[in-house]
């Protein structure tokens, strides 16, 4: 059997999912970016080859995607992680037309014409709508960054922001704190305004159905929840969403390696 | 709100200007609109525009103030980066909702670049409504800038009638004068009657009373500043132990009303404010009884005008003219409050830092941002200023 | 990847002209006697200081060329230790910096202003920048004041160019007054002849990137023609480099060579370049084997391309249209989408790259605008962000991301179009 494998490197953490050849994912691997970049596609790949429990040179192909990409010195090629994830989304929900990627640093989305890019748009400098602003809502609240999505859901009345700066929200949730308004009612107000700007992202690439929401955020309960009450449409989700842009990456992988057998 | 409830007490006549000013949309002009065929609106985005000229043709100037902090910008941060300010984006907004789709005509100045290019990205965006831009010239005191003005001024009047179907005569135009004269003359009235008893009208009320004026004819404003002066003027009461400020740099984007009742209720009689600061233009009367008035209008603007940071005169320092206010107001500090990003007022700072320093008057610079709801880091941070003075 | 090589002969020139230019500006800060105004280059009117053989000091150049030898951020944080923001625009930022540090750079010493030339063409932050200056100066400051085109036709009014050519005869007055010499006419139809064929020149350089492959990069390597423009136009040495620069140019377009060993990607850019980075953002493009045919920035100082040439035998009016219409800066915002338009068919380009810089909102405030007036057009529209001046404003891997998401889509794009016909 042969095997295809992508690597994606992102600001926190490293997705590797290795694949066969009828494109089913035989492994996953998980791990924290860390300090050091070039360690963690190798480290992410090997974790990936013990789950699969295959040898390193049954994989033919390897794809970097990801901030990471170039320093995946293993890789055969490397594509951005936006044609990864529309790639990925395309395979898992055939019908997606517009993806909304939430990763740690950026935001996305992306439209997507016969399984292939046809515009996108991330987040402008400003940090705001991206995960690095929900840990730090939760670092303000010290609660982990895993629950804060399931405590919004119990959110009755949600407080306004008054900023989705990255820099001045833990003022406002401070504030919010001392007022004494419930911590779900403050998470709910952070859900939201995320979500809105999220919304207000993805309507530059044009709000089509279906959407499929990738990224870590997407196993964020509390944010798909918000994202499709405000979209007023369902969201594909998968457990799998979460390393949408190494399953792409993978599928370049897999079509790289036919395209040099077949030339 | 058009019948006045008789013997409206001064809070209520205050409560009912801060509804008028705090309820999204232009409800009173749409009326007015209506009232008469043919009647037209132009929405004046900030600073000063020249509303005697839309009045004069037909049309009611209302004044466009930004968003507030009740809207959520969902549209038109896809067309103005992160790094502009609020107030470009959230009236691109309102045009993008459906809040400004009455209105006939929209006016903007050659104030900042955002602003600049906001006319064009609104023009194209709503191409059924006539946008207008004023080049206000910068270089105040040159012996052709005042000329310029005034046949500025005739170019856009001319593109009002086309407008209107109206011509509009020098008389016209002198009536529009007068009218707006009266209005200002109340308001400078009533900043006096603060500064000198602020204990008696605070900003909190005086800034909805003038805001008023930018959502209705200026006869009913007249109407409503000259009863509410009587009002105030029958007050009672004694001043506090309170630091007198004066407040500079709010000239465009606003506040919200509750930071500048944040800001007072943090120890501060506010003493001058640069709010709104195209209503008040001029120091003093614009001559009503010119040959032409255009050119009576152009000249005020080029030589009897307050000093702003969107206005290039070289023949006078403003910060130098700062610091001779805050001594004009007796003003024991000065908060310089700068909307967000914008920068003819972040502009400002820096020379007037130095000038403060140098005429040992103590100050604070802060930013705000319209769409603020949480105030509680602002007014800690006022607060403590306010402590630094009263305990040294 | 091998490093890549952008040089040519007219770089090698330019770099000798540049540098004769900056020693007169350091002879002139050393006691020279040579008068030096500072100016804009919006529309800059250089003819008439040549008439008076007054040294032009652009402090945007100065600027640029601090941030591209690394050299901006000091002089921009000590602005800010005085009190400018982090919102401010990072060319005054450095600028002031620079004066407060003694004026001393790598490249010059440059002069105290004689006189604070500024013509306000549509940039408001010109207006407080030569304000400022006066103040820490003492010198004074001359208010060009520009009537913004702001009618449908697209061209000033006749009101416009008249209340213009009243403030020049002052400025020729005020000139006269500083060097206490009458204006000599012929001088200036002198110096406004040199320009005429210098922008003639300028302007079929800027049409040789319709040639597939384009001979030079009309971003990456214009920018090297644009201080010579500046800073030498109207004068013998500005035209010999201009004839060198046409001559170098229209050979490689003769024999189909291109900076780019392919050209697989023809763009236009629009937004100044981030000067901190400009050797890296460049290289995220060459990795593509993509070349701008056309850019906007390359038209700040005048909008030479479309038909404007000046006219000797009206130096005065012909400065005064050069300043009011045929310029970049001084044309609203959608006059730039027109000329963009322009670009994208008649020099034959497929993408749209927007590159918005947080310093100069008169270029990039409502650019989200013009990226979906662009997109709905079926263009190609990428926007990415940092700044011109402040180094602290660019994400290297955040950029390189975006670019290389744009061009694998539009390399599919293009695929797939090509399959289809």
């Amino acid at each position: 059997m042969r095997y295809f494998s992508g690597v994606d490197v992102g600001s926190t953490q490293t997705k590797c999912v290795i694949i066969d050849e009828r494109r089913e994912i035989v492994a996953r691997a998980l791990i924290d970016t860390g300090a050091n970049i070039i360690r963690a596609g190798d480290r992410g790949f090997a974790a990936a080859l013990d789950a699969a429990t295959i040898s390193r040179e049954s994989v033919v192909c390897v794809a970097g995607t990801g901030y990471g990409r170039f320093k995946v010195s293993f890789g055969d090629l490397q594509i951005t992680e936006i044609t990864c994830h529309a790639k990925g989304a395309c395979l898992l929900f055939p019908g997606t037309t517009t993806v909304i990627d939430m990763g740690g640093q950026d935001a996305k989305a992306i439209s997507v014409h016969n399984g292939e890019v046809a515009d996108f748009v991330m987040n402008d400098k400003c940090a705001a709508g991206t995960g690095r602003f929900l840990s730090t809502a939760a670092e303000a609240l010290d609660l982990q960054l895993d629950e804060i999505g399931e405590i919004s859901l119990r959110a009755r009345n949600p407080v306004r922001l008054s900023t989705v700066c990255t820099v001045f929200v833990e003022s406002d949730i401070m504030s919010y704190v001392a007022q004494g308004k419930k911590i779900e009612d403050i998470l709910g107000g952070i859900h939201s305004a995320i979500a809105a700007r999220t919304i207000a992202l993805a309507r530059r690439v044009g709000l089509k159905p279906e959407y499929t929401f990738t990224g870590g955020v997407s196993r964020n309960v509390g944010m798909v929840n918000m994202l499709e009450e405000k979209l007023g449409h369902h969201l594909n989700v998968c457990a799998d969403s979460h390393y949408m842009g190494a399953i792409g990456a993978a599928l370049f992988a897999r079509e790289h390696a036919q395209a040099a057998l077949a030339g | 709100m058009h019948t006045p409830v008789l013997q409206e007490s001064l809070e209520e006549l205050v409560e009912r200007c801060t509804q008028a000013v705090e309820t999204p949309g232009f409800a009173e002009a749409e009326a007015w609109k209506r009232e008469v065929p043919g009647r037209a609106l132009a929405g004046c985005f900030p600073v000063y525009s020249p509303v005697e000229l839309f009045h004069a043709a037909g049309m009611l100037p209302v004044g466009l103030a930004g968003g507030g902090n009740r809207m959520e910008i969902a549209h038109a941060d896809s067309r103005f980066q992160s790094f502009v300010c609020s107030i470009v984006k959230s009236t691109l907004e309102q045009g993008m909702t459906g809040v400004l789709s009455s209105f006939d005509a929209l006016i903007f100045h050659s104030i900042c670049d955002p602003a600049r290019n906001l006319a064009s990205v609104y023009a194209r965006n709503f191409p059924d409504q006539k946008v207008e831009y004023i080049h206000f010239p910068q270089n105040l005191g040159a012996p052709e800038a005042t000329g310029y003005l005034a046949r500025e001024y005739e170019r856009v009047v001319v593109s009002m009638s086309e407008l209107t179907g109206r011509a509009v005569s020098f008389d016209d135009v002198r009536a529009s004068i007068s009218i707006y004269n009266q209005v200002r003359s109340v308001i400078r009235d009533l900043y006096a009657i603060r500064s000198d008893t602020p204990h008696l009208l605070k900003t909190r009320e005086l800034y909805p009373l003038v805001r008023y004026g930018h959502l209705v004819p200026p006869e009913r404003h007249l109407e409503v500043l000259l009863r509410a002066r009587a009002m105030i003027l029958a007050r009672e009461g004694r001043p506090k132990d309170r630091i007198r400020a004066l407040l500079a740099g709010s000239f465009c984007e606003q506040p919200p009303l509750d930071l500048i009742a944040a800001i007072e209720d943090a120890g501060c009689y506010l003493v001058d404010d640069d709010f709104l600061q195209g209503r008040r233009w001029f120091t003093r009367d614009v001559d009503a009884e010119a040959d032409d008035p255009y050119y009576a209008l152009a000249d005020a603007y080029a030589n009897r005008s307050v000093p702003c940071a969107v206005k290039h005169d070289i023949r006078t320092s403003k910060a130098d003219a700062l610091v001779e206010r805050a001594r004009a107001h007796r003003a024991d500090a000065v908060i310089v409050l700068c909307a967000k990003f914008c920068e003819p007022a972040l502009f400002e700072y820096p020379l007037y830092r130095k000038a403060l320093q140098a005429a040992a008057l103590p100050h604070i610079a802060l930013e705000f941002e319209e769409k603020m709801w949480v105030f509680d880091r602002i007014k800690t941070e006022i607060e403590t200023f306010v402590e630094s003075l009263l305990f040294s | 990847m091998a490093d890549l090589q952008y040089q040519g002969h007219l770089h090698t020139l330019q770099k000798e002209l540049m540098a004769e230019y900056y020693a007169s500006l350091t002879a002139s800060a050393e006691g020279s006697g040579v008068p030096a105004a500072y100016l804009l280059i919006g529309g800059n009117p250089v003819e008439l200081l040549r008439a008076f053989d007054i040294l032009p000091v652009f402090p945007e150049v100065n600027a640029l060329q601090l941030a591209v030898r690394k050299q901006s951020l000091p002089h921009i944080q000590a602005a800010e230790f005085m009190g400018y923001s982090s919102d401010n625009c990072a060319y005054v930022k450095a600028d002031i910096g620079m004066y407060f540090a003694g004026r001393k750079t790598p490249f010059a010493t440059i002069p105290e202003p004689t006189l604070l030339l500024c013509n306000y063409v549509g940039c408001n932050v010109y207006l407080d920048w030569f304000g400022h200056l006066s103040e820490y100066t003492g010198r004074p400051a001359f208010q060009l004041d520009i009537p913004f085109i702001r009618t449908r036709s697209g061209t000033p009014s006749r009101d416009d160019i008249v209340y213009v050519l009243r403030q020049l005869e002052r400025l020729v007055e005020l000139c006269e007054e500083i060097t206490g010499k009458r204006l000599d006419w012929d001088r200036l139809r002198e110096a406004v002849r040199l320009s005429s064929e210098t922008g003639a020149l300028w302007s079929k350089i800027k049409h040789l990137t319709k040639s597939a492959p384009a001979p030079y990069d009309a971003y990456f390597d214009s920018v090297t023609m644009m201080a010579p423009l500046y800073c030498l136009r109207g004068t013998p040495q500005g035209l010999r480099f201009f004839e060198t620069a046409y001559a170098e140019l229209a050979e490689k377009a003769a024999a189909g060579v291109g900076p780019l060993e392919t050209e697989r990607f023809r763009y236009v850019i629009e937004g100044p370049p981030p000067w901190p980075h400009l050797r890296t953002f460049r290289d995220m493009f060459s990795r593509w084997n993509a070349v701008a045919v056309a850019s906007t920035y390359s038209t700040v100082g005048g909008l030479w391309e479309f038909g404007f040439v000046h006219d000797p035998d009206h130096p005065l009016e012909s400065i005064a249209r050069h300043l009011l219409e045929w310029n970049l800066t001084n044309r609203n915002f959608l006059q730039r989408y027109a000329q963009i338009e322009r670009y994208l068919e008649e020099w034959n380009a497929s993408a749209l790259v927007i590159h918005s810089v947080k310093s100069c909102r008169l270029f990039s405030a409502g650019q989200g605008d013009m990226r979906e007036y662009f997109t709905n057009r079926g263009i190609p529209t990428l926007l990415v962000e940092s700044d011109l001046e402040d180094p602290r404003y660019f994400s290297e891997a955040q950029m390189r991301n975006r670019i290389d998401a744009f061009f694998e889509s539009v390399g599919h794009r293009t695929a797939v179009q090509g399959a289809g016909s």
